[in-house]
């Protein structure tokens, strides 16, 4: 309450402020114009407000059920189908057999509380609590699976605490009412999952009981965030394998075994006093964590889903709490007690002993023992199966038997009066109430959005924290779904402040992980790319201040590394912009994969260019059976000889050693070759690094661009979204209208005036059937004439109208100015296209005209109400 | 052919012309004057051209072992010799000569362009060796039997054919045939064949075509088979087995056994012998099989034992290379501190530290190489012993088998003695009923004869057993002294190269610091 009012108290004032500036505004308004200072001031106080706005919105209200929201008032009953208002007469036949069964109940254990049995609905009907379940499979594929299905009914659903935490609610609300809202309390979120999850053929059942604390206020505060939760590496067990036959013996140990030991001794001491530490460390921890002592511990009244094994490969019996949607083993010790569960068949109230929670409850709803049912003849039947399950079929069939004669005897549930559960697309995707969804973990919070409400695409965020109090933030993750520029995942570690870029496939730079600390050049950075997708086979590039590293993979020239150390740029005196000045390259190291296609002692590994001392150095290969590899070095100094002839190589200026020593290797002219073939890879190099650098820049900007712009994707198959697909779509239906229309047109019935003339209802003679049709055919020659002659008519008048212009144009020819010359001239060109248009027409028309009326005819011959006529012709 | 060279004087292909041809075609400019420097050998060189020389015999030829590329044409070659070594030949070009027969191309395995345009040849043959042919030039020449196309077929790889100037080119039929017997072809007489044309080609010789690829096809089956064949027996031979499978050494010995043949003529030899056949194939049969399966687990033993030696020096190998790796970082780091060090004493001291290093790391890598060859030669002997033992088990079961065999015709000679001689008793009382063949008859003279009749036909089989048993028992012997005699020689020659090779690198490690010496003393 006391935040409440604070919020309130916060609101009033940013009204205040609100109605402030607006009357600075009027008054401002009413100066014409405000000096600049004035200005200023506005412009402050309106960012201030806008601050003000921010930091209210970031304030959040905790716990909102302390309004009494989803009252009965508030919900509107009259769209609803009657049998959400009233009961059928099988209905209150089970409300009388509840009743009684009730009393009986409550007769035998006086000490227990009453049963959750015919809650009252949404108008204010008594309803059996099995009757609110309704089965159903929902149209999603996303929602087949329990763990999906919990999770959408966690995200889709507000929770509001239950008015009387140690009382079951008075009310139980159907799904519809429910789903409308998005709001519920625990028995309404058991309800709809359950319902969900006996849809898609899991045996679940609906579990009014007993739960912990933060188990009945959605409390998960004190629970490990499980996006945190890093995926226990599994151990792979080394498969020891056996020693072959003729393994080599290991060569003996000289080592004294008497000071192992004691070295093991010494070590095992020094772990032991470490873990020690580390236990008492974590055992302070988890004392500051633990919380206080629930004064109702053991009362609270929760209602989540227990899901049997059995159906749906489900290997074991587990409870799901459907206001997380996380799952529990029915030994977590969270659930205090189970009084009464019920499916859409059946209710069941539990017979054991809850003292130790549900630890000690056994699910084996046949066991009447244990489990009271409420109808005779359900499909439980596990005790008897597990029992006979040994003696023959006979047996089986016999209880196969009695089951039937059971069923006869018994009541059965009537059908659910709750309609389908319904969910429309949007609110599938839109998901959480408004599509946002905040939930506080241990040291972390998650906050969920709907898929294209944030315009930079943000889906989900994790804030991380160190403290339990949520102040200091260790790092951020956030999730972008239908980004252009393929952002999946942002992390941003707030301690070392460096920030790690994830993207999908597709992005035009072909990056995948882009970390960094700054966007500014020539600073720590690692970019991974999708090497498939880079014509070079780029893997990653890492940045440091002075190195420059590049992986590849999958080249033809078998390069697999690149590394470029540079000098501190030199200060020139011209102005020169970072591009036209690059770097000093110092050093370019590169190493080269196996190719398979040369002798091992002339495949080049690794090549060093040391560009100060004009040095290059080569590592070959090593071959298979060798543990030496072939060097090279080349001492690139072009010197005079004392003559002053330029010295062109020397022996000393290639130091090799081999490993095989060949002949041809030790000719000037092969080294000589040898070097300037290495001479012109050297600047090829050299061109790579420059362009490597060029390319950095380049993504960098582009970054910048694709944050700055952040559009997003919008698949061509969703169709509510793409605009240009939805007006593609229009346009379509717009011309299949237009082609409907058409063909009804065409469909004109000739014969239908006439008919009309005719009592409805008798069959026409063979006679009126003639005059039928001759008057038919006549009226239609009638129409031809008609159109011919109205064409010609046309046709008349122009060529009349064009030839009086003519001749007044004949007459005033020399008076004319040129505006009204033009004027006539365009008159005449456009009459004379009016003219020749009407001449076609009509010439097209005396063509036709005969075919129509023929056609006609034929028609009129074989429509089926003039059926007399052929009658006679045949 | 009324050139206007061969009115000039031939000369002869020798060092001074090839010398000189090599300069001219060699390198020029910087690496040219390198070149002159240090000369350049034959072998060293991948393409020549020896055009217009009036070359009139191919010689001195042989020390050029990697040429690429050889150009002799427009001289007055008359016959294709003295090309035998060139075997990384890809491109020969002998246009414009007077050659009249292919010959002496059968080494040239890498050739792919062959120019022979403008010489007198009139048959296409001896190419078989080809095998790698892709242009084949033979315009201007006289070929005039259309059949010499179909030799061509056999070239997978040719796809630029020229015949233009030849007999059979004015042939009307000329184009098609060509396109229809040799349907990879890409180019004729430098022209593109379209695909119009190669339908109507093919259309047109469809018949004979067909027939052609059935004959073809049946010797490729034909062949295949026999190679199939050919590679069962291998197999069995490996396993000293072959020709055990079935009743091919009682064939034999019955083969050049005239006495036991006559002697089947018997009455009651007939059923003796099929049963005798019987057993003796079943025995046969039953080494041959025992032969495979001891086979296959000496194949099992040698390749564990060579996986597991494979292993170990790869091992010692990896261990190696990480010592040298550590070593040469560290050296480097040494060397270039040596070489900015400036004090005398100094940079003696830190000399002889990396010396220290450099004998230390032989020291080491020596270690490693001694520890591994006591390794192996445990491993080896072990494996030398356990091969032993198989063969010895091995022969020893098939000599049992063969004393099985023994047997066998030990007791057919006592049933087929028996009844030899009842049968003389018969014919000695003269109440025999059947009919005896002449020389049949001509041995039931008296006991003596017919005696030793029998015993020369069972001794014939004896020694034919004996000498199959002798050759296995001896060629799997020979086989496992071989073997092991290999595996040592193998790891010795290992051994040797190592050593070699450590002492290499740490030579020329260790020079390299004595060049540093000497340097630095000199400044």
């Amino acid at each position: 309450m006391e935040v409440l009012r604070e919020k309130v108290e916060e609101e009033e004032e940013a009204e205040r402020e609100e109605a402030a500036k607006r009357a600075e505004w009027a008054r401002t308004e009413k100066m014409m114009r405000p000096v600049e200072v004035r200005k200023e001031e506005t412009t402050l106080t309106q960012e201030m407000l806008r601050d003000l706005e921010k930091k209210l919105s970031e304030i959040q209200i905790p716990i909102s059920a302390e309004l009494p929201a989803f009252t009965k008032d508030t919900i509107d009953i009259s769209k609803l189908p009657v049998s959400y208002k009233t009961n059928t007469p099988k209905e209150e036949h089970l409300l009388q057999v509840a009743d009684n069964f009730s009393r009986q109940y409550s007769h035998l254990c006086p000490d227990r509380v009453p049963l959750f049995l015919h809650p009252l609905n949404e108008c204010e009907v008594p309803k059996f609590v099995s009757t609110t379940l309704r089965p159903t499979l929902m149209p999603y594929p996303e929602l087949y699976n329990w763990d999906s299905c919990a999770q959408f009914v966690s995200d889709f659903l507000t929770m509001v605490p239950l008015p009387d935490p140690l009382k079951p609610p008075s009310h139980l609300y159907s799904s519809t009412t429910v789903l409308n809202y998005q709001k519920g309390n625990c028995f309404d979120f058991s309800t709809m999952l359950c319902s969900m999850l006996i849809g898609s053929g899991y045996d679940a059942y609906c579990v009014n009981g007993y739960g912990s604390l933060d188990l009945c206020h959605m409390d998960l505060t004190r629970e490990v965030c499980p996006l945190t939760v890093k995926p226990k590496e599994t151990v792979q067990k080394e498969e020891k394998v056996l020693p072959k036959k003729y393994t080599i013996r290991p060569p003996r140990d000289l080592c004294s075994r008497f000071e192992q030991e004691q070295e093991v001794k010494k070590q095992q001491e020094i772990r032991a006093q470490e873990k020690k530490q580390l236990r008492e460390e974590e055992e302070r921890l988890m004392e500051a964590e633990k919380a206080k002592p629930d004064a109702l511990h053991g009362l609270r009244v929760h209602s989540w889903v227990l899901v049997l094994s059995g159906k749906r490969e489900v290997p074991e019996n587990f409870f799901i709490d459907a206001f997380t949607g996380h799952s529990y083993s029915t030994q977590d010790e969270r659930f205090l007690g189970i009084e009464s569960l019920w499916n859409h068949k059946n209710y069941w109230i539990n017979m054991q002993d809850c003292w130790n929670c549900c630890k000690d409850l056994i699910f084996d709803l046949g066991d009447p023992v244990r489990w009271e049912y409420m109808l005779l003849g359900t499909d439980k039947s596990q005790l008897s199966l597990t029992e006979e399950d040994d003696s023959g079929i006979n047996d089986e069939d016999d209880v196969e038997n009695l089951g039937k004669e059971d069923e006869d005897k018994s009541f059965d549930m009537p059908h659910s009066w709750v309609e389908q559960i319904e969910i429309s697309p949007e609110a599938f995707e839109t998901r959480c109430p408004n599509g946002k969804k905040v939930i506080q973990y241990k040291r972390a919070k998650l906050e969920k959005w709907a898929p294209y409400l944030n315009s930079n695409g943000l889906v989900s965020r994790l804030t991380t924290y160190e403290d339990l109090e949520c102040t200091n933030i260790l790092e951020i993750k956030e999730w972008y779904q239908n980004r252009e520029d393929m952002l999946e995942l942002k992390h941003i570690n707030k301690t070392t402040d460096l920030k790690i870029d994830y993207f999908k496939p597709g992005h035009p730079q072909a990056l995948r992980v882009h970390s960094y600390k700054s966007m500014q050049p020539e600073m720590d950075r690692v970019i991974e790319f999708y090497e498939t997708a880079r014509v070079d086979g780029l893997i990653k590039r890492e940045e440091t201040a002075r190195t420059m590293t590049e992986y590849y993979q999958g080249r033809p020239d078998f390069l697999s590394y690149r590394h470029a150390n540079f000098r501190p740029r030199v200060k020139k005196l011209a102005l020169s912009s970072a591009e036209s000045n690059p770097r000093p390259i110092v050093k370019i190291t590169e190493q080269f994969f196996r190719n398979p296609a040369k002798p091992a002692e002339e495949d080049v590994a690794e090549r060093v260019f040391l560009l100060a001392e004009e040095r290059i150095q080569l590592r070959y290969h090593c071959r298979d059976d060798h543990i030496t590899a072939s060097k090279r070095e080349f001492l690139r100094r072009t010197e005079v000889d004392s003559k002053g002839n330029k010295i062109i190589m020397t022996p000393d200026m290639c130091i090799s050693f081999e490993v095989e020593p060949m002949e041809h290797t030790k000719k000037l002219l092969y080294q000589y070759e040898a070097m300037m073939h290495l001479k012109r890879e050297e600047k090829l190099s050299r061109h790579q690094v420059w362009e490597s650098e060029l390319e950095v820049l380049e993504i960098l900007k582009l970054r910048e661009e694709e944050e700055a712009a952040h559009t997003l994707t919008i698949s061509i198959y969703d169709t509510k979204r793409n605009e240009k697909s939805k007006e593609y779509r229009e346009a379509m239906e717009r011309v299949m209208h237009e082609e409907h229309l058409r063909q009804v047109e065409t469909q004109l019935d000739y014969l239908a005036p006439f008919l009309a003339q005719l009592p409805p209802g008798e069959k026409l003679t063979r006679w009126q059937a003639v005059r039928l049709k001759d008057e038919c055919l006549s009226d239609f020659k009638q129409r031809l004439i008609n159109k011919a002659n109205l064409i010609q008519a046309r046709f008349e008048k122009e060529t009349q109208e064009l030839q009086k212009k003519q001749q007044w144009y004949q007459e005033n020819q020399v008076t004319l100015t040129p505006e009204d010359e033009d004027l006539y001239l365009s008159y005449c060109s456009q009459a004379m296209f009016r003219i020749r248009i009407l001449e076609q027409r009509l010439n097209r028309h005396k063509e036709l005209a005969p075919l129509k009326y023929l056609a006609l005819e034929e028609k009129l011959y074989k429509d089926p109400r003039l059926g007399e006529l052929q009658k006679i012709f045949a | 052919m009324n050139r206007l060279c061969d009115s000039m004087e031939p000369k002869v292909m020798d060092d001074d012309m090839l010398k000189l041809a090599v300069g001219e075609q060699g390198p020029q400019e910087e690496a040219g004057q390198l070149a002159k420097q240090e000369g350049i050998l034959f072998k060293d060189v991948l393409s020549l051209q020896l055009d217009f020389r009036n070359i009139l015999r191919i010689d001195n030829l042989w020390q050029f072992e990697n040429l690429r590329k050889l150009q002799l044409d427009n001289n007055i070659i008359e016959k294709i010799e003295g090309l035998e070594n060139l075997t990384h030949l890809v491109w020969l070009d002998l246009s414009f000569n007077n050659i009249e027969t292919i010959e002496g191309l059968d080494t040239l395995v890498n050739l792919e362009d062959l120019s022979l345009f403008n010489n007198r040849i009139s048959k296409i043959d001896s190419l078989d060796a080809l095998v790698k042919l892709q242009v084949l030039s033979l315009g201007n020449n006289q070929i005039d039997n259309m059949m010499n196309i179909v030799y061509l077929r056999r070239f997978q790889c040719l796809r630029t054919l020229s015949l233009s100037g030849n007999p059979i080119s004015e042939a009307e039929d000329y184009k098609m045939f060509i396109c229809a017997y040799l349907p990879d072809l890409v180019y004729l007489d430098f022209r593109r064949i379209d695909d119009h044309t190669k339908e109507l080609a093919e259309a047109k010789h469809q018949y004979s075509i067909d027939e052609l690829k059935h004959r073809e096809n049946l010797m490729q089956v034909r062949l295949q088979d026999e190679r199939a064949r050919q590679e069962e027996l291998e197999k069995h031979k490996t396993a000293f087995v072959e020709h055990l499978n079935g009743s091919f050494l009682f064939d034999s010995m019955y083969a050049e056994d005239s006495e036991g043949n006559k002697l089947s003529y018997l009455p009651g030899v007939s059923e003796l012998l099929e049963a005798y056949k019987d057993k003796f194939v079943i025995i046969c049969v039953n080494i041959f099989e025992y032969g495979l399966k001891q086979q296959e687990k000496r194949k099992i033993e040698l390749d564990t034992f060579s996986e597991c030696v494979h292993e170990a020096i790869q091992e010692n190998q990896e261990q190696g290379k990480r010592k040298i790796a550590q070593f040469e970082e560290k050296h480097l780091s040494s060397l270039s501190a040596i070489r900015e060090e400036s004090e005398l004493p100094n940079i003696e001291k830190m000399i002889l530290e990396c010396s220290a290093d450099v004998s230390e790391l032989f020291n080491e890598l020596m270690m490693l190489e001694m520890q591994l060859v006591e390794q192996l030669e445990e491993t080896i002997n072990m494996f030398e012993r356990n091969i032993v033992d198989m063969v010895g088990l091995f022969i020893e079961n098939v000599q049992s088998l063969m004393a099985q065999c023994r047997d066998l015709e030990n007791h057919h000679h006592e049933k087929l003695l028996e009844i030899s001689i009842s049968t003389l008793e018969k014919i000695v009382k003269g109440d025999l009923d059947e009919d005896l063949p002449d020389d049949l008859r001509a041995l039931f003279v008296d006991k003596d004869t017919i005696v030793n009749a029998v015993g020369a036909s069972h001794d014939i089989h004896l020694l034919k057993i004996d000498n199959r048993e002798d050759e296995l028992v001896t060629r799997i012997n020979s086989w496992c002294t071989r073997l092991v005699d290999k595996i040592h020689k193998d790891e010795i020659m290992r051994n040797r190269k190592r050593v070699k090779e450590i002492n290499q690198y740490i030579d020329h490690m260790q020079s390299e610091l004595d060049n540093l010496e000497y340097s630095d003393i000199l400044d």
